[in-house]
């Protein structure tokens, strides 16, 4: 029974000028680590100022200072270095290849200091704390550990199960596991599996805080997918703006899902999305699954776009979520609502 | 007298394309950016450049030479600037907090004047007549590194992208232009078949009568889920990386039954650590023991392009390169 709708984009945002300079003087020493996260933090109340005033429910802090998904989390890890580039997905874009050597020792946590810092400035939206999937990161790394792949991906949720202990106890109203390697056309039902696994133990670390999966980049196979409607979490969130037809051809496959987060606003393009059809897909989408709860969201995160322009489609995510909840007849839940009575607040 | 130079029948080496900028074309490429220098201080400073590439590929004695990229500041970059049709890019991420304007079509593509003629033609012109290849960014790449705001279809883009590009190599052929290479390292990076048949379409269009060795470079992604559909491409050559992926290729191209020529990617462009001349060798032993192609068809090169490489690094690399070659050439095909 589909019953609500809100908004939030999916992860982190391209950084700005102050962000780019500020970084760039981090890295030369020219600026102080202290003045270098005061500034961070500013550019950071930028791109929650922009999510909290689209009505997203939930709002991240843009990842700025993150060179990429794995290397905050890789680089407070024992066992673990970094190695040269290798491009990710099929993105323009390259991260630092994680070599396990042993298994991943957390020296420190990097979610929690985070969700305290941006609670403050979220409100009064709900913090979305956002962490790299075990999967991803073993299968976009390196193994030197000696472990089987299966158990150094059991071993990575054990650490990552730190991070989401602590993110919950620190504030976040919600927390995403990234899964993208899961809609690459090499993921298995096996993948799928392991995943499954790791977001078990996860899941008991999250205190009852709701779990979303998040699969982007592509639609996932179907041997794929199958699993992952199967799977114990709050939300799974597909990117089904990328290649609609292929994603409804999906759903229409067999979906079963509480919560469904429809990445419909394309994060990795400039135009601005089409109301219509965007409406059209999540009616299909939606129509297909009937989840509880329906979840507007970008197809990724929006840092492969340049500044501005993921600005305005935070802005389009807002302006359709509510358009669509209306059209649908489903109950839009925003902390910006102008219904006091609907209001909820993350 | 224009000096004649005989590339070697069997494992002719070569580059793929850019060099690490030296320092006047740094300083081109700065001062333009601020807008502080005019076309001719630009070119002298850009030839300046070139100049130097090419000392360093005569004395490492590479074959088949390129002007180095120097005047390029980026492989899509340089090119959306000098095409009607595009908008200046902002600021995007490529990889820590290193970024490229990447440009926005904004309007139909169209072809305005030689892009990279200049470079080459100077290039050519010190070689000592090696013959200098005409590299120049694919029409699939240009379009997949590009923020399209104005075809809305991407097979009307890249088609008229595929014919800007035509119209370029057009200016080379007329001037005697023996090896053109068309640079597409996105393909690799969306495997699908409808994909392929895309950049299929457009170099069609760019190869067509192309009488020159007709070569298009590829690396650093799933290669080996297109060798199977870019077989019949209407190419001489393919250029591939193999040397960074530890030649994971080579039994796709036994198993597809290759048979082209190929640039045979054997220095590792990611590295700071110089191949010795007995790895090389290894690598074009190991590749022939494949017993899948002649020496003749086999093009030795590094993986890529060397920019991101310090100058003495990447000369260095290019020397044990030729060394390992010279060696094949004499113990495979017994050419002196």
């Amino acid at each position: 029974m589909v019953g609500l709708l809100w908004s939030m984009v999916l992860g982190g945002y391209p950084r700005s000028r102050l962000a780019r300079y500020t970084m760039r003087d981090l890295d030369s020493g020219r600026l102080s680590a202290f003045d270098g996260a005061s500034r961070i933090a500013l550019a950071t109340a930028h791109v929650v100022g922009a999510q909290v005033s689209a009505g997203m429910r939930y709002v991240v802090d843009g990842m700025l200072d993150w060179h990429d998904l794995f290397r905050p989390f890789v680089e407070s890890w024992r066992n673990v270095y970094l190695d040269g580039l290798i491009r990710y997905f099929d993105n323009n874009f390259f991260y630092r290849i994680p070599v396990f050597r042993g298994e991943p020792e957390p020296q420190r946590l990097v979610l929690p200091g985070r969700v305290r810092g941006l609670a403050p400035l979220a409100e009064p939206a709900g913090v979305k704390a956002v962490l790299p999937g075990p999967v991803t990161l073993a299968r976009l790394g390196r193994n030197e550990s000696g472990l089987e792949d299966e158990e150094l991906v059991a071993r990575i949720a054990r650490a990552l199960a730190e991070e989401v202990r602590g993110a919950a106890e620190a504030g976040a109203g919600i927390i995403q596991v990234d899964e993208p390697f899961l809609a690459d056309m090499d993921a298995t039902a096996e993948d799928a599996e392991l995943a499954s696994e790791a977001l078990e133990v996860l899941r008991k670390a999250a205190g009852g805080k709701p779990l979303v999966l998040a699969v982007y980049f592509d639609v996932p196979r179907l041997e794929v997918f199958k699993k992952l409607t199967g799977m114990d979490v709050d939300y799974l969130s597909l990117d089904v703006g990328d290649a609609p037809s292929r994603a409804v051809e999906l759903v229409k496959s067999g979906c079963r899902v509480s919560g469904l987060a429809v990445g419909v606003i394309d994060a990795r393009r400039l135009y601005d999305d089409d109301l219509e059809s965007v409406a059209s897909l999540v009616d299909k989408v939606v129509g297909a699954c009937r989840p509880d709860e329906v979840v507007l969201t970008t197809t990724t995160w929006l840092d492969l776009i340049p500044y501005r322009f993921s600005l305005r489609k935070t802005a389009l995510l807002g302006r359709y979520a509510e358009v669509i909840s209306e059209r649908l007849g489903l109950e839009y839940v925003s902390p910006i609502t102008s219904r006091p009575k609907e209001y909820i607040q993350g | 007298m224009a000096v004649e130079y005989r590339v070697p029948r069997n494992f002719p080496t070569t580059v793929v394309g850019s060099y690490p900028k030296l320092p006047p074309a740094q300083e081109a490429l700065r001062r333009a950016r601020r807008g502080e220098i005019s076309e001719d201080e630009f070119s002298r400073l850009a030839r300046e450049a070139i100049k130097g590439v090419v000392s360093d590929y005569l004395e490492a004695g590479v074959d088949i030479i390129s002007d180095g990229e120097q005047s390029r500041e980026d492989m899509v970059v340089y090119f959306a600037e000098r095409l009607k049709g595009y908008a200046p890019g902002e600021w995007v991420r490529i990889f820590d907090n290193v970024y490229f304007r990447k440009p926005i079509i904004a309007g139909r593509i169209e072809w305005v004047r030689p892009m990279i003629l200049d470079d080459w033609l100077y290039a050519s012109s010190i070689s000592q007549g090696r013959p200098v290849k005409v590299i120049i960014t694919g029409p699939y790449t240009m379009l997949e590194w590009s923020f399209d705001l104005h075809y809305g279809d991407r097979r009307e883009a890249i088609i008229d992208l595929a014919r800007v590009i035509r119209r370029e190599i057009e200016e080379f052929l007329k001037r005697g232009a023996e090896y053109v290479q068309v640079d597409e390292p996105a393909l690799s990076t969306r495997p699908w078949r409808e994909e392929v048949e895309l950049a299929r379409e457009a170099l069609e269009i760019v190869f067509k009568g192309v009488n020159a060795k007709r070569i298009v470079h590829i690396c650093f992604g799933r290669i080996e889920k297109i060798i199977p559909y870019i077989l019949d491409f209407p190419v001489d050559q393919f250029d591939l990386e193999f040397k960074n992926s530890n030649f994971r290729l080579l039994p796709y191209l036994k198993e597809y039954g290759y048979d082209k020529e190929l640039g045979y990617g054997v220095i590792d462009v990611h590295s700071l650590q110089v191949e010795s001349v007995e790895e090389i060798k290894e690598a074009i032993d190991r590749l022939m023991k494949l017993d899948l192609i002649g020496p003749e068809k086999v093009y030795v090169d590094p993986d890529c392009g060397l920019k991101r490489l310090p100058r003495e690094v990447a000369k260095a690399k290019l020397r044990n390169m030729v060394e390992a070659a010279r060696i094949a050439r004499k113990e495979w095909a017994g050419e002196e």
